[in-house]
């Protein structure tokens, strides 16, 4: 298959190029860096033609992780030869920051003998703001196709296709020469394109520089910093829980009106416990990922997050981090494997390094289920000011906070216990323009990772339960738990557990875990599920509430999972983005470190109430 | 009247005020100078100091419609001047 890469500076809306060429839908923010990886899919258009899109970068001389395998991964496609075409996005309204970059883009092309075309992207900003830009001068000193597009509005894509189908660029009546300039000459090129083609003025900047005033001022800020951050929270329980009481009662209506019609006992006491007791109480909480999701997106779409980003970075310094360490560690608390990809965007090995300590310990989507859970066993779910305040949102919150303390903490502890003052980068950081969001594609990844998270997780905790199930229902056939296989593996773990004030039950769905957090959801309704009776399938929360867990055990638990490194793949992903050593550390450090907090919390909790 | 030019740190300029970049102190790493060349602060380029934010955040500078944050470290090694109109001496 014939292949076209995708290169552009970072924030030039090249990702949004590639899903709309492609049809596709990868990750796209209103934040710089946020492809930390290579995407490729045929084009619609084309497709016998893939396109591969690259992380964005400044410069083909690297200095972020992201940078340096963007710029490893085009030296090789620029050798392979079923690369075909090159294209270099541009963000039109910003010219000076990409001719640099577009030139050394043309240098590398022109000593591969690979055609490039440079789209410059943002037309519909350039018309809407009336501001000059001549793609065809612009073309002629480049000596290379430029092709004005809106990534935004679909347009200017007929002539790229048309020169991509006939594999042949547009004739130049000027043709340059790159190959033997240096980079000097190239920097001092771009400067002179820039003062000639750039868009005129700084109306752009203008227009976003009022709501940089509101957002980056000390009180005002500061204020909508917090307010943002409680609103998140708070919208993961009430905007999801309409959608999760809907699943849920689904769920139970389906396995009240299916198991009844499995003639065999013992596949059906399965189908009813396993599938319905376990996967069913998984499934709930998947409305709140999609939340989660989509109120991260937006966050990052409007272009809030560099904003959040450059106001935290002096606090994030205290503790080793750097501004940019926000972004990865707001992407940990969807899910830590994206987000250890994205601290690639950090540039100090040291500061990177701190970022991956803080990521496990981010509240990601993954303890949801967990939290949820338990915070729904404790917290009754009243709400007041006109129910936009909720205590379990508040109770959310606290915990979330409580993730995020701990981890600063330990970064803070490590930074300091290391100090190295000479391996700290400075900050620098490009912030992109406001921009209303799009609907369809947040609305779009939200469902990607909903489905994602489903798939994934969906598939482990299925062989887990399946696993539990047999364990928990043999040799007596249900009849007994804690006689079973399940309850004696239990009985003998308990001790370890019974510290903190959690039976045998508890124990196992802890041991469960650490394949991946959810896991201790299925894990539970499946125990509860064999031991409850087959005509009353109540809901989980019910389960637990039954069975009489102390207040200072479901707090416990709460630390517990808030602390411990409970996920396999973010152990794996890990030891490759950092090294194995640093990987079995944190898993063994954070686990002795989660159970001592906990014991402490259940101590303290089970004296005061 | 006549326009004096006054050298100073890009960090020394106030919100809202602009200066032309003159060159590069040696506290700056090379890979830094370069980086922020590609930015556009290059030696004759204007640039405008936009917001000095809250928190101890870097400072945020304007170069034509591209907004840049940059912390102490980078910006004290971006010398600037600032043309400030004085009285004519008699």
């Amino acid at each position: 298959m014939r292949r076209v890469l995708l290169l552009g500076s970072p924030n030039s809306g090249k990702s949004s190029l590639f899903n709309r060429l492609t049809g596709l839908s990868q990750r796209v923010a209103n934040y710089p860096g946020i492809t930390v990886d290579v995407a490729s899919g045929p084009m619609v258009s084309l497709t016998d033609t893939e396109l591969v899109d690259f992380p964005g970068t400044y410069s083909l001389e690297p200095i972020s992780g992201e940078e340096a395998i963007a710029v490893s991964f085009l030296n090789e496609a620029l050798a392979d030869d079923n690369v075909c075409h090159v294209l270099c996005v541009a963000d039109a309204t910003r010219l000076e920051k990409c001719l640099h970059f577009i030139l050394q883009v043309i240098r590398e092309c022109q000593r591969h003998q690979k055609p490039v075309t440079i789209l410059a992207n943002m037309s519909d900003v350039i018309r809407d703001n009336q501001l000059q830009f001549d793609p065809i001068g612009l073309s002629e000193a480049l000596g290379v196709p430029v092709i004005s597009v809106s990534a935004r509005e679909s347009q200017g894509f007929e002539p790229l296709v048309e020169c991509l189908r006939d594999g042949a660029s547009p004739s130049m009546t000027t043709v340059r020469n790159w190959r033997e300039s240096p980079n000097e000459i190239l920097r001092g090129t771009a400067q002179q394109l820039a003062a000639k083609f750039s868009p005129k003025g700084d109306v752009l900047i203008n227009s976003q520089l009022r709501l940089d005033r509101f957002f980056l001022s000390t009180a005002l800020g500061g204020l909508a910093f917090f307010a943002i951050m409680f609103l998140f929270f708070q919208s993961i329980f009430t905007w999801s829980a309409p959608v999760m009481d809907a699943v849920e009662s689904l769920v139970s209506s389906l396995g009240q009106a299916v198991v009844p019609l499995i003639p065999n006992k013992i596949i059906a006491d399965f189908v009813a416990d396993a599938l319905f007791g376990g996967v069913g109480a998984f499934l709930v909480f998947v409305p709140q990922i999609f939340v989660l999701t989509l109120v991260i997106g937006i966050m990052e779409d409007s272009g809030y997050l560099a904003r959040a980003a450059l106001i935290c970075h002096r606090p994030l310094r205290v503790f080793g981090l750097t501004g940019k360490s926000f972004i990865p560690l707001l992407s940990g608390v969807a899910c830590a494997i994206p987000a250890i990809y994205a601290a690639r965007s950090v540039d100090s090995p040291r500061q990177r390094m701190m970022t991956y300590l803080a990521i496990p310990l981010m509240p990601c989507s993954a303890r949801l289920p967990v939290y949820a859970l338990l915070i729904a066993t404790f917290i009754p779910g009243d709400t007041v000011l006109f129910g936009l305040v909720g205590w379990q949102g508040l109770a959310l919150f606290a915990i979330y906070f409580f993730g995020m303390l701990v981890a600063l903490l330990v970064t803070g502890f490590v930074s300091k216990a290391s100090k190295n003052k000479q391996s700290e980068q400075p900050f620098v950081l490009e912030l992109p323009p406001y921009r209303l969001p799009t609907a369809k594609p947040l609305l779009r990844n939200a469902w990607n990772r909903c489905q994602q998270f489903v798939t994934q997780a969906g598939k482990i905790i299925l062989a887990v339960t399946m696993v539990v199930w047999v364990l928990g229902y043999f040799p007596n056939s249900g009849a007994d738990l804690g006689q079973s296989w399940l309850g004696t593996l239990g009985h003998f773990v308990e001790p370890v557990f019974a510290p903190l004030g959690l039976d045998w039950r508890y124990g196992i769905a802890i041991l469960t875990s650490f394949l991946a957090r959810e896991v201790f959801v299925g894990t539970l309704g499946t125990i509860f599920g064999i031991e409850g009776s087959e005509e009353n399938m109540l809901p989980l929360v019910d389960h637990i509430q039954a069975s009489g867990l102390p207040l200072g055990s479901g707090v416990a638990l709460l630390v517990f999972f808030a602390v411990a490194l409970q996920c396999v793949s973010t152990v794996v992903i890990l030891a490759r983005e950092g090294s194995t050593r640093l990987a079995l550390s944190m898993l063994l450090s954070y686990l002795v470190g989660a159970y001592l907090l906990s014991l402490l919390v259940f101590q303290i909790v089970s004296v005061l109430f | 009247m006549k326009n004096a030019s006054v050298a100073k740190a890009l960090w020394d300029l106030r919100p809202g005020e602009a200066a032309t970049v003159t060159g590069f102190g040696d506290t700056l790493s090379v890979s830094y100078q370069g980086r922020v060349m590609e930015f556009g602060f290059q030696p004759g380029a204007r640039v405008r100091c936009l917001l000095n934010p809250g928190f101890g955040a870097p400072r945020v500078y304007g170069i034509s419609n591209s907004v840049f944050s940059l912390d102490r470290e980078i910006a004290t090694a971006v010398f600037v001047a600032v043309n400030n109109p004085v009285e004519a001496s008699a």
